[in-house]
């Protein structure tokens, strides 16, 4: 019985040890594609919006199209530009390095 | 099966006449019973001149089977981002869509709107013009005319390419909305929906342009040297895109002029002569007497 249980204890901190490092990776993994799919919704601003920051843009009408369903990326582009004048330490930031 | 409008365009280097042809096939078409409705896209409009008499962007009949209207390129300017304004209002916070009136006032003069407007005002033609047989429009001058004939080709390159980035964007948010989640979401990006419906309609567009059998070109040009080197600029230029020139239309031609170089050089297009006329063009009268003169018209 004494036996058991031991094996029994050492199963569970086994189980627990894989499932907070399964959990780890995981939102590693999932933070890593969320910062991907944030650069990849800025790129679509800036491709469609760039014209507001003097950036080759598509046909007008393409934009002034899409600009009602827009405001997350018009705003986020805006507030781009703000830091656009110190990259390292938005960059710096995004990495939560300082 | 409901009958095919066909759409007649006609263009060329400013002043070789393309409102007076335009005008006289108009009417050639009405004399020989078909309806018509004829459309000055030109800014300039000449057709009031031309007919003497006053017209606006509602169509005005003046022959039992021909009507005529002169668009306001200004008002579906208006029209347009007003619109698109009533959309931000309507979606964005109020701080943000205050912010951007402003730029709208600008807009207005940005370079591309004309031609989207004279897009607009077209699409709006052709729904309501279902019933003719013919639509005629008198072009404004090469430049903004080619801008609009090549803008549904030019807007599809780039929106297929946002259309792939977008599909993108939602394919990697799936993928953590399973992760968070457990289960894949269904959602509806608006920003896709939006870019699927304008692809849709340049395809539409860009298919009547393409199509000769809804579509005809008839590049206008006189005997000068400057008005054949733009039309070689303009029949090169459309060939890019796949829109053919079907007819050449020789305006103010002098009997000793030697149409050989024509012929030769655009052998797959038709080549009507329109001579140059004893009395000025003006008037509905002026205008059906000098038809009886032209011995031949061109098949349309």
């Amino acid at each position: 019985m004494g036996k058991e249980s031991l094996s029994k204890k050492f199963l569970d901190l086994l189980k627990q040890g894989w499932e907070s490092y399964k959990n780890t990776m995981g939102e590693t993994a999932v933070e890593t594609l969320e910062f991907e799919l944030g650069e990849m919704e800025n790129i679509f601003g800036l491709l469609v919006l760039g014209s507001f920051i003097g950036f080759p843009s598509p046909p007008m009408q393409i934009t002034l199209d899409l600009l009602p369903e827009m405001e997350k990326h018009f705003v986020l582009m805006l507030n781009k530009v703000d830091t656009a004048q110190s990259p390292l330490s938005d960059l710096l930031s995004t990495f939560d390095v300082i | 099966m409901g009958k095919e409008t066909k759409n007649i365009f006609f263009l060329g280097k400013g002043g070789v006449g393309k409102s007076t042809s335009s005008a006289l096939t108009a009417l050639h078409l009405a004399e020989k019973g078909k309806k018509v409705y004829l459309v000055s896209l030109d800014p300039a409009h000449n057709q009031s001149d031309i007919f003497e008499k006053k017209f606006s962007g509602k169509p005005v009949k003046i022959h039992k089977n021909l009507s005529i209207s002169e668009v306001e390129i200004v008002f579906w300017v208006k029209k347009y981002l007003s619109d698109i304004q009533f959309q931000i209002k309507r979606n964005y916070s109020y701080l943000t869509a205050f912010n951007l009136e402003n730029y709208f006032d600008i807009i207005k003069y940005s370079p591309g709107i004309e031609e989207y407007a004279m897009l607009m005002a077209y699409k709006n033609i052709q729904e309501k013009a279902k019933d003719e047989d013919y639509i005629i429009f008198d072009m404004p001058p090469t430049a903004l005319t080619l801008k609009f004939l090549t803008l549904p080709h030019l807007s599809l390159l780039w929106l297929d390419n946002l259309l792939n980035l977008r599909n993108k964007i939602i394919e990697k948010r799936k993928i953590i909305t399973k992760v968070k989640l457990g289960k894949k979401e269904i959602e509806t990006d608006k920003i896709r929906n939006k870019l699927f419906q304008q692809i849709e309609e340049y395809k539409k567009l860009k298919i009547i342009f393409e199509d000769s059998d809804k579509t005809q070109l008839n590049l206008v040009m006189n005997t000068d040297k400057l008005s054949f080197s733009e039309s070689a600029l303009i029949v090169n230029h459309l060939a890019e895109f796949n829109i053919p020139i079907k007819n050449i239309i020789l305006n103010k031609y002098q009997k000793d002029f030697n149409t050989q170089e024509i012929e030769k050089k655009y052998p797959d297009c038709g080549l009507q002569l329109i001579p140059n006329s004893e009395k000025p063009l003006l008037g509905i009268t002026a205008l059906t007497d000098f038809l009886h003169v032209l011995k031949s018209f061109i098949e349309l």
